[in-house]
């Protein structure tokens, strides 16, 4: 049977290794085009290629494609202003960003045999672009105010302390269950479906040796349907991952725009 | 299994993850092998980047005017409709109105014709009344006259009777005088 885990790897592409190089932080660094590269590649032409059909004859009366190009700009768009409100316009983009790479590259991730977003480096950069940016913009609007997010004024003011140390732990846990979130659900789907895929094929073979190898059959039957359950399962999964780290970007965001007169 | 075939394709590349790992940890998830982190963090930057530029500058404001576009021509439509439907709501009033006006006119007119014909019907029955009346008051009198003439004429009958009746009878015409009063001393 086929290594589940054989397909997360990243391997650079023949002929485009470049060397190495040793970083402070990360250590001895591959430089080289690798599957990754070119799974992101494709991923983000998609995205921008679907963009560009959709807004290039964008037209006052919408015909299949923008529709569903609108559908989804829509939806981002009322996810943006139903969160963060009457700024929420200025940071449509970013999310809107957010939400179309994910998605292309977990949906991209059911037609190759290669899912960027099951790369935690992946997951963990968008991640931390968005805690950073979260802490960025807090800082420039807010200043030193910014740091009144972990002050809960809300709790009497014996515990606020405590809360206060809560609240700033689950603000650094924050990229690491994003970044996990989009990981997890991609490698385990992922990795569900290469072992049921391959009990189909192991079983199968088992049952063309004939003989008591002939029970396997309904084994391979029930693998097959489970491997048809789960493609759906994860073509739900990928849209709503994506759809779940834009949200979840937004009410980031949100904390630190309406810092003050959110909570 | 899957290793070795691993090793054969790429052998320069898998060993040295290998080697960065120690092979204590040869069954971990491909994913935490940082050797191969900085290049799709960089890279994955880099698209970031770009198709941000390209949403907040060329996708998002097409579609957004797009759909403001279409906001407004709705709305647009949606007025002009509406004053179309107050326009079209004041007609019909106007026209209501005009019908209640012409039904009011037709109905007056009507009286008046019907007031004009009764008098007119009602001056001739008058007027041939009053012929007929004449007419009759007329032949009353000729028939009075003639009653009279009549019974003027029975006197006189009577007395030429009565003396034919006396002479018949005494031989000798009575004279007129006697017969006179005698016809008038029978009446």
């Amino acid at each position: 049977m086929a290594d589940p885990i054989e397909q997360f790897e990243v391997h650079p592409i023949p002929g485009l290794e470049f060397g190495e190089v040793t970083l402070p932080v990360l250590g001895v660094q591959q430089i080289a085009v690798t599957n990754a590269h070119v799974a992101m590649t494709i991923a983000f032409a998609l995205v921008v290629l679907f963009l560009t059909a959709v807004t290039s004859g964008a037209k006052v009366v919408p015909g299949r494609l923008q529709s569903a190009g609108e559908t989804l700009f829509g939806m981002i768009d009322g996810v943006t202003d139903s969160i963060i409100g009457h700024e929420g316009r200025k940071y449509f983009p970013f999310v809107f960003t957010l939400f179309t790479l994910v998605l292309g590259m977990n949906l991209l991730g059911m037609f190759l045999t290669f899912t960027a977003t099951s790369q935690l480096a992946v997951t963990g950069t968008l991640a931390l672009i968005t805690i950073l940016l979260v802490i960025g913009i807090g800082i420039a609007k807010h200043g030193l105010g910014f740091f009144l997010l972990f002050w809960p004024t809300s709790a009497p003011l014996a515990i606020r302390p405590v809360v206060g140390l809560i609240e700033f732990l689950s603000f650094l846990l924050r990229p690491v269950t994003l970044a996990l979130r989009l990981f997890g659900n991609m490698l385990g789907g992922h990795i569900a479906l290469k072992i049921f895929a391959g009990f189909v094929v192991s079983m199968g073979g088992l049952a063309a040796a004939g003989g008591l190898g002939l029970l396997g059959l309904p084994v391979a039957a029930l693998s097959m349907g489970m491997v048809v359950g789960l493609t759906a399962l994860e073509f739900l999964v990928a849209f709503l991952q994506a759809f779940v780290f834009a949200v979840l970007a937004s009410i980031y965001l949100n904390d630190v725009v309406n810092l003050g007169h959110g909570h | 299994m899957a290793a070795p075939e691993k090793t054969d394709e790429h052998g320069g590349t898998y060993a040295t993850t290998e080697a960065a790992h120690g092979g204590g940890e040869a069954g971990g998830l491909p994913q935490f092998d940082t050797s191969v982190w900085a290049g799709q963090i960089v890279y994955l930057l880099f698209l970031f980047f770009v198709l941000y530029l390209l949403i907040s500058k060329v996708f998002a404001p097409r579609l957004r005017r797009v759909m403001d576009e279409r906001a407004s021509t709705i709305s647009t439509a949606v007025a002009t409709a509406r004053s179309v439907q107050a326009e079209a709501a004041e007609q019909a009033a106007a026209a209501k109105a005009e019908v209640e006006q012409a039904r009011a006119d037709s109905r007056r007119v009507a009286a008046e014709a019907k007031a004009r014909v009764a008098a007119d019907a009602e001056a001739r029955r008058q007027a041939e009344e009053a012929e007929v009346n004449a007419k009759i008051e007329a032949a009353e009198a000729r028939i009075a006259a003639t009653r009279d003439a009549a019974m003027a004429n029975v006197s006189t009958i009577a007395a030429d009777t009565a003396s034919a009746i006396v002479e018949r009878l005494t031989g000798k015409p009575a004279s007129a005088a006697e017969v006179a009063s005698a016809v008038k001393g029978a009446a």
